[in-house]
């Protein structure tokens, strides 16, 4: 079989061989077990599900969380004409929804790209089982871990969803997660342990940097000259969109490269136009919140910096894993201001429901019914925090088989089970911030072990520098600034268009 | 546009828009009335507002302002004594404000210095029937998309998400003919539409576009480049689109392929928002309101929303089992006598005899005529 993998690879990708993890998980799943793949993003993990899906029958399902993503790959692909595929999210119209479903009885495609709560329509898993089911793939499967960091409720229901569509091989993947959320979707999707097929988390090509300042200006100033210094294309990291506009604005005064900030406050086109740009060359610098790098597929990006810490060591590592993935060194620093700490208590605070909040729910809840849009809004309580309490008031009870409220529901006792769970909540994230402010204070132990320690992994080899306590010289990562001008030229208005256009 | 990164250019760029917007409205409206038309809000009130004071060229201005740069806007003027509060008196629900001699004068003075007039010009008389935005997505995967056809390279990623505008590029290309078509000529008729246009409206343009070894540079980068408030440039960049939609709709002979780009906007009414344009449907089959609520699955109050937007709009409606025409003409001329258009003002007029619905239909007739005759 790994030889008829191979010729596929060859045939319909391009490729000659398999990048590591690839190949240990395609085998697996064409022999029909379920698999958990832990491997990085742009680490060729699209690749496990796509093959598959050329060489199975029937359809090959991906439940991923993020739209935007699923649209750029279905575009992708299309464009390629490698798979034909098609995807069903909520962001769709009703006819164009329709119009996939129709495209998927008729049997055309053999890869759908679907949004978890598409996936629960009856109407959806009617057409699935018509047409057959013949793997499952969940994409960012740690969303399915209550305490992982990005709980999503509606992956909880995934699978019940996959025994309804007939028990398909599953395909859990996901970049960074820790021993205790893999034991997690194991059991959940009936993963048996010898089908975890994981990456070193180690990444020997990236040096892992930390510099501490003593405020806000100290670190603004230092960063400004490391990212007018380093060489190559690279991404800094902030925590709040008004922290990127900032530091774009401060480094336009003096700074030499090209560089343009992006977060989800910005117009979807100059979204795109910025991700081109950098795609291209024709950016050097992106300074982004996390919204930026899911599906960016570019392998030699030089640096990542975090002017703020991430909120978890899960997020970290899967931002820094953007950088060096041609193979080649890479660098990574981390700014650590005390500062910083207090931000993060804060923000994982104000992401919760206050007490009353939930106490006001739970009486509308008690009223009969699940509380409506409208109240929800006049509770501000936002549609994600919501789902959230459904969830929990779920769990304890309050509701029935066919989904409205259980009649004479103990309001009082739903409100202190789902306070308790929020709260449970709410210390495993701080467990997270605080398990990354000690790796941003670590100044006694290798910062490449104990990054790696955390998922589980005892390796720590490095190919050209290792981390700060280890020693690091930041020179190495250094190089001539790009000229920043455009040449100037004077305007020719057909010349310009015919560069677009060039039968002009 | 962030509270934090407001450079002093677009600072000054946004007052004289704002106090601009303000003058007609005071001591009428309050503050946050102009705030809502600069950011476009749909609902009718903000809507009768830009149509009673003729402030089509505000609408929807900057859609991304927010709430704490407004602010400052506002506290700006205030000290710097440009306008002042009206306290809440007897027969005023709503507190409004007022323009000082030194407001007038700045005002004025800006408006001249970002000539203002020239760039309004387009958007003086009404709200624009067709999507300024749906224009440019279009077009700009079009030329994307040609401009990849002419590299003999189909493998790029839209800078366009929008699958309705990728839908319509795509169905504008769709055999090998008219492909050809399309990248024979767009460049020619591009230049002929963009050719009149100024030197800095011409690189306006085409810097944005995207295309074959060319990713478009963001309003933000252009505002940089040439040193000027991004909201500025905005301005400009939506007068030139206004300008070239005009043309095509008038020289509809001359531009064999971009015509289409204004034929049809893929909207059922181009004057009504979608929600809107789907309720005159059923109401057009003499459904009655209550029943459309009902058919739609929206709350009644809605549905009355709509029916004020088509009385504007729509000069073809009937609108006489609502709002009988006599009564239509009392309401109107016990506002003219009041001089006001505050709905409860002129029902406690009427004491009560008409519906504030009516009323609504009432001046929203009687707007849509005004710009209909």
């Amino acid at each position: 079989m790994r030889e008829q993998l191979r010729i596929a690879l060859q045939t319909c990708f391009g490729y000659r061989s398999f990048r590591p993890g690839q190949e240990e998980v395609i085998s697996r799943i064409m022999c029909g077990e379920s698999v958990l793949g832990l491997l990085a993003t742009g680490g060729g993990k699209s690749l496990t599900f796509q093959l598959p899906a050329l060489l199975l029958p029937g359809i090959t399902l991906v439940v991923s969380p993020l739209i935007s993503l699923m649209t750029d790959q279905v575009q992708q692909l299309r464009a390629q004409k490698k798979i034909p595929a098609a995807t069903l999210n909520s962001a769709q119209s009703r006819e164009e929804a329709r119009e996939t479903l129709r495209g998927l009885e008729q049997g055309r495609f053999k890869l759908l790209y679907v949004s978890p709560e598409r996936l629960q329509q009856p109407v959806v898993q009617n057409v699935l089982k018509r047409i057959g089911v013949s793997l499952f793939a969940v994409d960012e499967a740690h969303c399915i871990s209550q305490w992982g960091h990005d709980f999503r409720t509606d992956y909880l229901r995934l699978p019940e969803a996959a025994k309804r569509l007939g028990n398909p091989p599953v395909l859990a993947l996901t970049a960074t997660a820790t021993a205790e959320v893999r034991e997690e979707i194991c059991q959940l999707f009936a993963i048996k342990p010898e089908n975890v097929v994981a990456l070193p988390v180690n990444r020997a090509n990236i040096a892992l940097d930390v510099i501490h300042a003593e405020d806000e200006g100290e670190r603004r100033s230092l960063a400004l000259k490391l990212m007018d210094s380093l060489a190559g294309q690279g991404i800094v990291y902030c925590s709040t969109r008004q922290a990127v506009e900032v530091l774009v604005s401060s480094y336009q005064i003096e700074g030499k490269k090209r560089i343009h900030g992006y977060h989800g406050g910005m117009e979807s086109m100059e979204r795109m136009l910025v991700q081109a740009q950098f795609a291209s060359g024709e950016l050097d610098l992106i300074v982004a919140t996390n919204a930026f790098g899911m599906g960016i597929d570019k392998a030699d990006i030089r640096f990542v910096l975090h002017y703020q810490m991430p909120a978890s060591l899960e997020a970290y590592a899967q931002e820094i894993g953007r950088v060096g993935r041609d193979g080649k060194p890479g660098y990574a620093a981390l700014f650590a201001v005390r500062e910083d700490v207090q931000i993060h208590q804060h923000m994982v605070e104000k992401e919760y429901p206050t007490q009353e909040q939930v106490e006001q729910y739970c009486r509308l809840l008690a009223s009969g019914a699940f509380p409506s849009p409208e109240q929800l809004a006049a509770l501000e309580i936002s549609p994600e925090t919501a789902e959230l309490l459904a969830f929990y008031a779920e769990k304890a009870g309050a509701r029935q088989a066919d989904g409205t409220v259980v009649r004479n529901v103990d309001e009082r006792r739903i409100a202190r089970a789902i306070i308790q769970a929020l709260e449970r909540r709410k210390l495993k994230k701080l467990q997270k911030l605080t398990a990354m402010v000690r790796f941003a204070q670590e100044r006694n132990q290798c910062l490449r072990k104990s990054l790696n320690r955390y998922f589980g992994d005892e390796q720590h080899s490095f190919a050209t520098q290792c981390c700060t306590y280890c020693g690091l010289s930041r020179d190495a990562y250094t190089g001539p600034s790009p000229g920043r001008s455009e040449e100037e030229m004077p305007w020719d208005f057909r010349r310009a268009l015919a560069r677009l256009l060039p039968n002009l | 546009m962030n509270s934090q990164s407001l450079g002093p250019k677009e600072k000054d760029f946004l007052c004289a828009v704002a106090l601009n917007a303000l003058i007609p409205l005071a001591r009428d409206r309050t503050l946050q009335s102009a705030y809502h038309i600069l950011r476009g809000r749909k609902a009718n009130q903000t809507l009768q507002d830009v149509h009673l004071y003729s402030l089509y060229p505000y609408y929807r201005l900057f859609p991304r302002i927010t709430k704490e740069e407004w602010e400052k806007i506002i506290l700006y003027f205030m000290n710097k004594g440009y306008i002042n509060n009206i306290p809440v008196n007897i027969g005023s629900a709503k507190p409004s404000f007022l323009v000082t001699e030194a407001g007038m004068s700045f005002a004025e003075e800006r408006f001249a210095f970002y000539e203002l007039q020239k760039w309004f010009e387009p958007f003086s008389r009404e709200l624009p029937t067709h999507d300024l935005d749906v224009f440019w997505q279009r077009l700009h995967l079009l030329v994307q998309t040609v401009s990849q056809i002419a590299a003999g390279d189909l493998q790029f990623l839209p800078v366009v998400r929008d699958r309705a505008v990728q839908q319509w590029v795509k169905r504008q290309l769709p055999d090998p003919a008219r492909r050809k078509r399309w990248e024979m000529h767009l460049g020619e008729e591009l230049y002929r539409l963009w050719e009149p246009l100024a030197e800095e409206l011409q690189k306006l343009l085409v810097a944005q576009l995207s295309g074959a070894g060319q990713a478009g540079r963001t309003m933000t980068q252009l505002a940089a480049m040439s040193n000027q408030a991004p909201s500025f440039l905005q301005v400009k960049f939506r007068y030139a689109l206004a300008v070239s939609m005009e043309r095509l709709r008038r020289e509809k002979a001359a531009f064999p392929l971009l015509r289409g780009l204004v034929q049809d906007s893929g909207k059922a009414d181009v004057r009504l928002s979608d929600s809107a344009s789907r309720t005159y449907a059923l109401l057009v089959r003499g459904i009655p309101k209550e029943e459309i609520a009902r058919i739609r699955g929206i709350k009644e109050s809605t549905v009355e929303d709509h029916l004020v937007e088509i009385a504007l709009r729509c000069p073809e409606w009937d609108c006489s089992d609502l709002l009988p025409p006599d009564l239509a003409n009392l309401i109107v001329q016990t506002k003219e006598r009041l001089g006001t258009s505050r709905l409860r003002l002129i029902r406690d007029q009427l004491q009560g005899k008409v519906t504030y619905l009516q009323i609504r239909l009432a001046l929203a007739r009687q707007q849509g005529e005004g710009r209909h005759a």
